[in-house]
């Protein structure tokens, strides 16, 4: 394989110094709207009268569960495009996307048992919504560990496509599990036909959470993909070198 | 007769998840700024031997 030429080489530095920028403000002002989301729901959200301060735990466990299920649905999609397309700028962002969604799947994870406890009275259940979610996390764990595993770019890309693909396919699987088994789980409280069953306040300081959640995912996934954008360089550079 | 009930004090937990929620994201934010600055030092090195 040749290395790319010094023209290509200039333009994947610019983008990869244009993602970094822009992902290192944008991780900023999320850290802070998280920040801002956290000191809203301890200090400005009244406390729901049967669960107690515990409660409050969703408006972290539901938006990283959001923001976790969002970075792998994007891992599917630009899966599947670069399957079609063989953009390799899709690749290194299914990859970005795939590494912060096992982060916040693992905050996802930790943030239910501890609810669980004084809740249901137990740190786990073997019940579909959370061994499912358990299954997500560790098959982008696995997702990521392939890729490590491959050195040759085109062949790594198109396995883990293929894998980031049938992991997103969990997804809607795991959203909608509530309705299809019998399951302590809670169902979603906003996202329901029925419309949200919490107050207001509750209810925009989730959305709020969400909000912060989903600006914190944008400035990763970004800062990520600028990340792998100068890998790349480095990599074309190691095997015109071998 | 309405009883009222006091709500449960199980605020730990409460902390505790937050706590881990705000060490992970921080930590995490952190190393990735720090993995992309080497990245970019390292670009810069080679991009200079390479012209």
């Amino acid at each position: 394989m040749s290395s790319l030429p010094s023209s290509t080489n200039s333009d994947t530095r610019a983008a990869a110094g244009r993602a970094l920028s822009t992902g290192r403000v944008l991780t900023v002002i999320g850290l802070l709207a998280v920040a801002a989301a956290l000191v809203r729901a301890i200090a400005f959200t009244g406390v729901e009268a049967v669960q107690g301060p515990a409660q409050k735990i969703m408006y972290v466990h539901v938006p990283s569960a959001w923001c976790a299920f969002l970075a792998f649905g994007l891992v599917g999609i630009c899966s599947g495009l670069y399957l079609w397309l063989g953009d390799r700028r899709l690749d290194t962002f299914s990859e970005a996307s795939a590494e912060v969604g096992v982060v916040l799947t693992g905050l996802v994870l930790v943030t239910g048992p501890i609810w669980g406890k004084p809740i249901w009275g137990t740190w786990w259940q073997w019940e579909p919504r959370l061994t499912s979610t358990l299954f997500l996390f560790f098959l982008f764990v696995g997702y990521l560990t392939l890729r490590r595993a491959m050195f040759d770019p085109a062949e790594r890309a198109r396995y883990s496509a293929v894998v980031g693909i049938l992991g997103a396919m969990l997804v809607p699987f795991i959203h909608l599990s509530v309705y299809m088994f019998r399951t302590i789980h809670p169902r979603p409280v906003v996202l329901n036909p029925e419309g949200p069953t919490m107050p207001g306040s509750f209810v925009a300081t989730l959305l709020f959470s969400l909000a912060a959640f989903t600006l914190l995912y944008l400035g990763l996934v970004t800062t990520r993909y600028g990340l792998g954008r100068l890998r790349e360089l480095r990599e074309a550079r190691d095997v015109a070198a071998a | 007769m309405l009883l009222l009930r006091e709500p449960p004090d199980n605020s730990g937990f409460m902390i505790a998840a937050y706590t881990i929620v705000a060490v992970v994201l921080v930590g995490y934010s952190v190393m990735l700024m720090l993995r992309a600055r080497r990245e970019e030092q390292r670009e810069t090195g080679d991009g200079r031997r390479e012209t």
